[in-house]
């Protein structure tokens, strides 16, 4: 037998924190074997702004616009989440116009952040035409919303105790007219990506996530109802008005890439669905809650408030020792959760695998990060 | 003047007007074509692309090419530099040589070889020796993977390739290009051998590293794959390879199939760049609409069913031929 | 009801203080109080109920930490929160062998807070840069301090 001495070793590749396709500043710290990883560890806190901080040296009004940047895709959620854990804290209730309004926002919302997710996903893949299409989509919906709150992407836009201001005409004709439109869009997103077979192939049986590792390693949002579990917060411990409205909570069966994906498109439509009940069912009334003071100083106390974002849980954790600034503020992100699990699925794949199953946990990093 | 025209009219004489003339249209060829993929890719993207610099952005290119030329050459400091220069010229030079037996029309063809087919197909291989040291020179990990993918995608690729060629080749009974564009007079062999012009159409896009099978230059998993270390003129001349590759390979996709030169009232050098410029909008087509296709799904792909597809084909075709 | 089922898993363990929470007023349905070398133990119960590991955090009371623990369950709505007292300097034991999901977490309170997890495979930094000298949620840092 000849002994040839050679070594059969392992070498590091470094994906990011530069890199196209890590959606945002992470790192992931592959061990490879030829092609296919045998260790992937990502490595984050690249964008570590301190919110946490800040929160403790601001009042419960100046930490609005924080949250915002947090996520920034969905950031009217996570408007929703902060006001309504400091509108327990305080005990304001706000108007059902107002719960209204914030959930036909919210929802819009939702559609922008997975219409960007739909598009940044595949141009992951390498299909360079659908993001364009999303994108498309996606104005009209921020054009929309910049009328009613002035911003395009990082919303600062609820007050404690409901919104600041009233949705006019011109809006509710733009969003049924938009519903109309992106209804007439899915055809094209099916022929395009879903019924495409180069598309099928890379993400089917890829990046499995079984429904034991989604309670063990706290999964929610598409990641975890791809894997077949029910659990969306605007079901399960509903909020706001969303228990006036009548819509399903898609889920896959199998856990993999294609399941979250079918689950998100979806999702979306549920969104749609949602958006045009609440605009039928529009009450009128107040927008904001009366007596609601200009500077809180809730009780003390501990309150967890949970809103379903397009990425999954936000938790807002807030306690207060009685100041006007809170003591403690913890914010749940899901994507902190849900990147958890990639070591796990991430071994025995190829690059290109892993590149497909980052991108469908649909992470944003800023909200890891904070 | 007598004697510059007899030399003129020598073999090596027309070689060097039809090297000259090679040259410029590589050279005019590379910026029409990366006009036109902006140009289709935006329509196709429902945007417009470049509009400003000249009527519908039609100097962009030249533009382009201005930007690149006066950029700095940066060398990293570790890589292998002979073979990190010589990588560029590697890639270009069979490509360019290649034109030698293309036939433009009954008359435009440098030189008629014999062994004509041959010749591209063994210089197009010479392409994936460039990739492999641009790959390794580089010293970057990326470079490396993207040079690793791309030998395994061509090696893959090239037998389905060769062995389509083959059934035409049966038909026609000659490697000369000229021969195979004279016995498709009657009729285009696309209409006889529908089977074979998809496989063709399939290796030559993985041949040319366009998508679906654009592993090697993958943006969005390698950065930029195997010439992720070249800058300036260097990544011009890769840029300009795959865009001169790409029409080498939609002429012999015109000669063996769509009847080269042949066709009514115009003449012969229109409808030839016609049918090859058909055939790269075709290519440019696939780029803007599929995914890109996992490694080893396109080598699974490559080995068990076009392979077999291939021979089934050349099968056939002999079966045919035999019993004519 | 998997409020009883939780209370009965949890009775055996010898706890401070299982109790209802005023769900409208703080989103609990469950409030406990553990010592923090019972958390192994509690994660377990409540990971047999088939309960996540909803989020992790720390609370410095100055004098002390408070470790909280946020349970919620899938099929059916019931937040459990654990208040673990922890001393300032004390070590608590890691509980990512229950719910591997608690290991970025607990790496997060350490790095924010300073407080070491016990037994965890890998507690480093994970949010600010691995030569910090610094712990930033401690309430003995930075802009609050400096104002107090």
């Amino acid at each position: 037998m000849i002994e040839l001495g050679i070594e059969e070793k392992t070498y590091t590749l470094n994906l990011g924190p530069q890199h196209p396709s890590t959606h945002g500043v992470l790192r992931v710290l592959l061990e490879m074997d030829g092609e296919y990883i045998t260790k992937a560890e990502p490595v984050i806190g690249y964008g570590h702004r301190g919110h946490e901080h800040m929160a403790e040296n601001r009042n419960y009004h100046q930490f609005l616009p924080n949250m915002g940047r947090v996520d920034y895709l969905h950031a009217l959620a996570y408007n929703q989440g902060y006001c309504m854990a400091v509108e327990k804290l305080i005990g304001v209730t706000v108007p059902e116009r107002g719960e209204y309004i914030r959930v036909i926002l919210s929802e819009l919302n939702r559609l922008t952040s997975h219409l960007l997710w739909f598009g940044a996903y595949l141009l992951d893949l390498g299909a360079f035409t659908p993001i364009m299409y999303c994108f498309d989509d996606r104005e009209h919906i921020l054009d929309l919303l910049d009328r009613i709150t002035g911003s395009r992407l990082t919303y600062c836009f609820y007050r404690f105790g409901g919104v600041p201001q009233d949705l006019d005409d011109e809006f509710i004709t733009g969003v049924r007219a938009f519903i109309k439109r992106l209804r007439s869009r899915w055809p094209d997103y099916d022929n395009l990506v879903t019924k495409n077979v180069i598309f099928i192939n890379r993400t089917k049986d890829v990046g499995v996530i079984s429904k034991d590792q989604c309670v063990k390693y706290g999964l929610t949002g598409p990641t975890l109802r791809g894997s077949g579990i029910p659990y969306d917060i605007r079901k399960s411990e509903p909020y706001s008005a969303y228990p006036a409205f009548d819509f399903t909570i898609p889920i896959g069966d199998q856990g993999d890439i294609f399941d979250r994906y079918i689950v998100r498109l979806q999702e979306m439509e549920q969104s749609l669905r949602i958006i045009e009940q609440a605009l039928d069912k529009l009450p009128n009334g107040p927008i904001m809650a009366e007596k609601v003071p200009k500077r809180l100083k809730p009780a003390e106390g501990e309150v967890y408030q949970a809103v379903e974002t397009a990425r999954g849980e936000f938790g807002c954790y807030i306690v207060s020792q009685g100041g006007i600034k809170p003591y403690r503020i913890k914010l749940r992100v899901p994507s902190f959760g849900n990147l958890s699990i990639l070591p796990e699925i991430a071994v025995d794949t190829l690059v290109a695998d892993l590149v497909a199953i980052l991108g469908s946990v649909d992470v944003v990093i800023p909200e890891i990060d904070r | 003047m007598e004697l510059l025209a007899q030399y003129l009219g020598t073999e090596v004489g027309r070689m060097l007007i039809g090297l000259v003339g090679v040259i410029a249209l590589v050279s005019v060829n590379a910026l029409f074509l990366i006009w036109v993929e902006r140009k289709v890719s935006a329509h196709m993207q429902v945007r417009l692309g470049p509009m400003e610099v000249g009527p519908h952005g039609a100097i962009q290119s030249v533009a382009d090419a201005l930007k690149l030329m006066g950029k700095e050459l940066i060398t990293p400091e570790e890589v292998d530099k002979p073979i990190f220069w010589l990588a560029p010229i590697v890639v270009f030079l069979p490509v360019l040589l290649s034109f030698l037996v293309i036939p433009f029309s009954q008359s435009l063809i440098i030189k008629d070889m014999n062994v004509g087919i041959i010749l591209i197909l063994g210089f197009s291989t010479l392409a994936v020796l460039a990739i492999l040291m641009a790959g390794w020179s580089s010293n970057n990990k990326y470079s490396v993977l993207g040079a690793i993918r791309s030998v395994a995608q061509n090696v893959a690729y090239e037998i389905p390739l060769l062995i389509t060629v083959m059934s035409i080749i049966l038909m026609v009974g000659s490697f000369k290009l000229s021969d195979i564009v004279a016995a498709q007079s009657g009729y285009w062999y696309i209409l006889v051998q529908p089977l074979a012009f998809l496989l063709f159409i399939t290796c030559a896009t993985a041949e040319t590293n366009r998508a679906p099978f654009d592993l090697p230059e993958a943006e969005s998993e390698l950065v930029a794959g195997f010439h992720t270390e070249y800058s300036g003129m260097r990544f011009a001349v890769f840029f300009l390879a795959e865009y001169t590759n790409m029409f080498i390979a939609a002429a012999v996709g015109t000669v063996l199939f769509l009847g080269g030169w042949h066709g009514p009232i115009l003449p012969g050098v229109v409808w030839f760049l016609l049918k090859v410029y058909a055939l790269i909008f075709l290519m440019m087509w696939f780029r803007w609409t599929f995914p890109r296709v996992r490694f080893d799904q396109l080598i699974t792909f490559a080995w068990k069913i076009l392979i077999p597809l291939a021979f089934a084909n050349l099968l056939i075709t002999a079966l045919v031929m035999k019993l004519r | 009801m998997l409020k009883d089922n939780i209370t009965k898993a949890l009775a055996p363990l010898g706890l401070e203080q299982v109790a209802d929470g005023d769900y409208a007023k703080t989103g609990y349905h469950l409030e406990v109080a553990a010592r923090p070398e019972q958390m192994p133990a509690v994660a377990q119960a409540m990971l047999d109920q088939g309960c996540f590991l909803e989020s992790l955090t720390a609370v410095d009371l100055r004098e002390s930490f408070t470790l909280v623990y946020h349970f919620a369950n899938f099929s059916e709505l019931c937040r459990t929160v654990v208040h673990a007292s922890l001393p300032k300097e004390a070590q608590a034991p890691t509980i990512s062998r229950v719910y591997p999901a608690a290991d970025w977490y607990e790496r997060e309170v350490y790095d924010l807070f300073g407080i070491k997890f016990a037994g965890h495979p890998d507690l480093k930094r994970i949010l600010l840069p691995d030569d910090a000298d610094f712990h930033p949620l401690l309430k003995d840092f930075g802009a609050e301090a400096a104002n107090d």
